[in-house]
């Protein structure tokens, strides 16, 4: 006999609590389905009005099976068909209801048919964003993080481990783009920022600017800097003067904002002092780097204006030298470098005023003034010598005076090459050629004689006056030992008239051969070695602007004696420098660097067309090199 | 009598000025006071090579910027704290609005319009966002409540939903008959349609696609060729589905105005820990390389 079923419809109730409705079915057959009349209704759409029926199979046993053709799931699968076993207590599920088979009580099948709890119902935070989309503080706090790693902790941390990266982690840190001369190492922060939180020290900069460098040290370090991609060779850099000496002139910033600045500066150890207070970097234009764009060299911000510290340099450093100069229009007069006297061991050099009519003891005696004049003998040799010699009319500042090429100064009065066309050294004539007395040294003078005379005294000798360029040759036969010829023609030579006398202060009480003594020859090269005063500048050699003179600043033509200081006082340099157009043509500037720069005060500031490249190096397979100009 | 008094007078405060209007636009005339000021500076400094952060002026307003999104930042600390007086949440949600639209002036100054790819402009541009989408904000507070009130007439958001869900009973109840076809065109509206959906059809009102109104159309379509007693219960869900259609519209409506009223605030508020995080690498990377 088949086994009944007993449906056991199980409701739950909202406030918890179940009805249970219980129903018998004898036939053993149970339709399953969302029509009303089905065995076992269940009003769910997803379930066909008639879609399966149970079967009673044996003992403890039902088959379902489904009539649609549409599955349903037996234990989470889907199937067509399914045997369950009571014993087992299985579970088919249609929709949203479970039907659980198990033994009944009464030697039937128990089928529990329940629906599963619905999903929750909307609740009104769903009106919320909140709802849709994922928290914004994960979000906030994922962004935060973020930046922080890449842009702080990875360049902090990874500087060095990305250095071969093409992209290097602490370049988003940079403020701006770097000079042209500087570019090569805008993927090298550390080449100057060498320690976190402390302000770019001189001793980065000086790494490839110090001055004082061997010529190789030099020349490895163009190449060294070459590799690594830099345009130009560097400059190199002296001290304006020592650093201690700088701080101790520096006057305290003049306004309320300057001395906050320099009190905040020294709280947050970023000095005022360094080289790169004065010389800016990363200040480039603004926006996107355009290559054609970047300065040529770091943006220079004067800290303190020369006069700055030098208007009241004494008070603060008692120990200068130098005089307190406000500015150009109280610009001292020169103190030229004067040669008290040239004898002793060393010259005795001295500071003097011009205002104290210094007179320059070179050991030397000349005229200016004789040389210069354009009629007298001096101006007849230099026609007889000749343009091909040189000469050929009056003598001018330059048949001495040679200038240097690019220098803008002269090269030092040489005897041999600017005195002695006419001041001939020849004493004899052997063999069609001429025999020359050595310059400098008297004792070899007297040994040229001996060699060519023969040695001895030279009592009895007679001298013979000659003028300048009158080289008459001894017609006697010179080759006879005669050693009183050599004398002789010694004393000649040191005594009026002789070649040595014209120029030399010449006394017999020294303890040069025969007791001669030449007084000892200074020739100043530069009197004023912190000035810049550059002769070749087209103002200064009067181009395009009436053509100056030398005379017109030096008195050569009006001195008779080698003592007199030919310089011109500061006021002739403030004929032009300082004054306006309006005032005279040929003005010019009144800034204190344009002869003195602050690097190296003997030497002018560069400026002008130097600011373009100077060519140093240019191989054949790349790019010119050369050092940034001004 | 006098607590009574005061708490109502407070109430009413609250209640009638508007954190824009608070103590007669006391911070605005603040900000515009510090943005002139700001400005006069910029104007009057003898910065060298050029204005900048580095500049004293700069270091100045940076300091003063800095504090500023510091505080404004700790807003979102402050709103969870409920006191009264001076010291008003409203207060702050006032200086709020004017100092940090203060701070545009005070950082574009700051940076002296020095902008590039780095870490300095980024904070810049994360602090016009945050800004920007504070601007949005102050926008959606003043304009979208009143909007709000209006769609929503007098039924609660509650009200909606359950109304929905209703419907769904009653269309699933009237579709008990249909056969397997049409009771699966049926199901798309129950089990598909998605009341709220994500941030942009939130943000844009974008529900062409709607499951209820696919099912809609296609019990529609199987209603003109349905015979008559079908065609009669298909009719009713229709009206179902129709209504159900009009209270998702509504409930839609509702969440689409709440979408913009709370919008700005998921640019606003992570945006802002992204420029605190910007601010502490623009200021330590400043002082690591400097």
């Amino acid at each position: 006999m088949t086994q009944a079923i007993t449906l056991r419809l199980i409701t739950r109730q909202a406030g918890g609590g179940e009805i249970v409705r219980t129903r018998r079915i004898d036939s053993g057959e149970a339709m399953i389905g969302r029509a009303q009349g089905c065995d076992i209704y269940l009003p769910d759409l997803s379930v066909d009005p008639q879609h399966a029926l149970m079967r009673v199979a044996g003992r403890n046993r039902v088959t379902i099976e489904s009539l649609t053709g549409v599955a349903f799931q037996v234990d989470g699968k889907q199937t067509l068909r399914a045997d369950l076993d009571a014993g087992r207590g299985q579970m088919a599920s249609f929709g949203a209801f479970d039907l659980s088979v198990s033994e009944g009580a009464e030697d039937d099948i128990a089928v529990a048919v329940t629906r599963r709890e619905e999903e929750h119902a909307p609740s009104p935070s769903l009106f919320s964003l909140k709802a849709s989309l994922f928290g914004r503080r994960r979000m906030a706090w994922a962004l935060g993080l973020t930046i922080l790693a890449l842009c702080l902790i990875v360049p902090l941390a990874g500087a060095s481990l990305f250095r071969h990266l093409h992209i290097h982690p602490d370049q988003q840190w940079s403020t701006g783009p770097l000079s042209k001369a500087h570019a090569f190492l805008e993927k090298d922060c550390q080449s100057c920022h060498q320690a976190k939180f402390v302000a770019v020290r001189d001793q980065a900069c000086l790494a490839c600017h110090q001055a004082g460098r061997t010529p190789a040290q030099t020349l490895a370090l163009n190449a060294d800097l070459g590799r690594r991609g830099s345009p130009f060779i560097p400059r190199l850099i002296s001290d304006h003067a020592g650093h201690d000496r700088l701080l101790k002139a520096m006057p305290p910033p003049p306004t309320l904002g300057g001395k906050v600045k320099g009190l905040f500066g020294k709280a947050f150890n970023h000095p005022n002092d360094r080289c790169a207070s004065c010389h800016l970097e990363h200040t480039g234009p603004k926006g996107p780097v355009i290559e054609a764009d970047r300065p040529i060299k770091p943006t220079l911000v004067v800290a303190t204006t020369c006069g700055g510290c030098h208007g009241q340099l004494k008070s603060r450093l008692p120990s200068t030298g130098l005089i307190d100069t406000p500015d150009w229009k109280r610009h001292p007069d020169f103190r030229p470098l004067v040669t008290v006297s040239a004898e002793g061991p060393a010259p005795r050099i001295e500071r003097i005023a011009l205002t104290a009519d210094p007179q320059e003891h070179s050991g030397l005696v000349f005229s200016h003034r004789q040389h210069l004049d354009p009629t007298g003998g001096v101006a007849r040799m230099g026609v007889g010598l000749g343009a091909a010699r040189g000469y050929g009319g009056a003598l001018t500042c330059i048949s001495c005076h040679r200038p240097t090429p690019g220098a803008g100064g002269f090269k030092p009065i040489e005897m041999e090459r600017d005195c002695a066309a006419c001041h001939a050294l020849g004493f004899a004539s052997a063999g069609g050629e001429i025999k020359l007395l050595p310059h400098g040294d008297a004792g070899k003078v007297m040994a040229t004689l001996q060699a060519f005379y023969g040695g001895g005294s030279g009592a009895g000798a007679e001298p013979q006056r000659r003028l300048p360029g009158d080289f008459r040759p001894q017609s006697a036969a010179p080759r006879a030992a005669n050693p009183a010829m050599a004398s002789g023609a010694f004393r000649q030579a040191f005594s009026p008239g002789g070649t040595c006398y014209g120029c030399h202060r010449i006394s017999w009480d020294g303890d040069g051969p025969m007791g001669v003594k030449v007084a000892k020859v200074h020739l100043a090269s530069r009197f004023l070695p912190r000035g810049a005063f550059d002769h070749s500048v087209p103002a200064h050699k009067g181009d395009g602007l009436g053509a100056f003179n030398c005379v017109d600043c030096h008195k050569a033509k009006t001195s008779e004696h080698a003592e007199d200081l030919l310089l011109p006082g500061v006021a002739k340099c403030a004929t032009c420098h300082g004054k306006t157009e309006h005032q005279t043509p040929a003005a010019a500037s009144g800034q204190c660097a344009d002869c003195h720069s602050y690097h190296k005060p003997g030497k002018a500031t560069p400026t002008g067309q130097s600011r373009t490249f100077e060519a140093i190096f240019a191989p054949a397979d790349g790019p010119a090199r050369g050092i940034p100009g001004g | 009598m006098a607590r009574s008094a005061t708490v109502s007078q407070r109430r009413r405060s609250s209640t009638h000025e508007s954190f824009l209007r608070h103590k007669g636009f006391l911070f605005l005339k603040v900000a515009v006071f510090v943005c002139v000021a700001a400005v006069a500076a910029y104007f009057f400094q003898h910065a060298r090579p050029r204005p900048g952060g580095g500049t004293p002026l700069g270091y100045f307003l940076g300091t003063v910027g800095a504090g500023l999104i510091v505080w404004l930042a700790l807003l979102g600390v402050r709103k969870r704290a409920v006191s009264s007086g001076h010291y008003s949440l409203k207060a702050w949600v006032s200086a709020h609005v004017y100092l940090g639209l203060s701070l545009i002036v005070i950082a574009t100054l700051h940076t002296g319009f020095q902008f590039g790819w780095n870490v300095h402009t980024l904070a810049y541009g994360l602090m016009l966002l945050v800004i920007a989408s504070g601007a949005i904000g102050v926008w959606a507070y003043v304009a979208l409540p009143a909007r709000l009130s209006e769609n929503r007439g007098e039924t609660t958001r509650k009200q909606m939903l359950a109304q929905i869900q209703s419907l769904d009973e009653l269309i699933h109840e009237a579709a008990q008959g249909f056969p397997r076809d049409t009771a699966a065109i049926v199901r798309i509206s129950l089990e598909q349609t998605d009341i709220g959906g994500g941030f942009w059809r939130r943000l844009f009102e974008d529900y062409r696609d709607c499951a209820n109104l696919r099912a809609l159309r296609e019990i529609e379509a199987a209603q003109r060729t349905a015979g008559a007693h079908e065609a009669k219960a298909l009719g009713e869900v229709a009206v179902l589905m129709r209504r159900k259609g009009d209270a998702l519209g509504l409930a839609r409506r509702q969440m689409h105005i709440t979408a913009l009223l709370e919008a700005w605030l998921f640019v606003h508020v992570p945006a802002t820990f992204a420029l605190l995080a910007a601010l502490t690498v623009h200021i330590v990377s400043v002082f690591a390389y400097w």
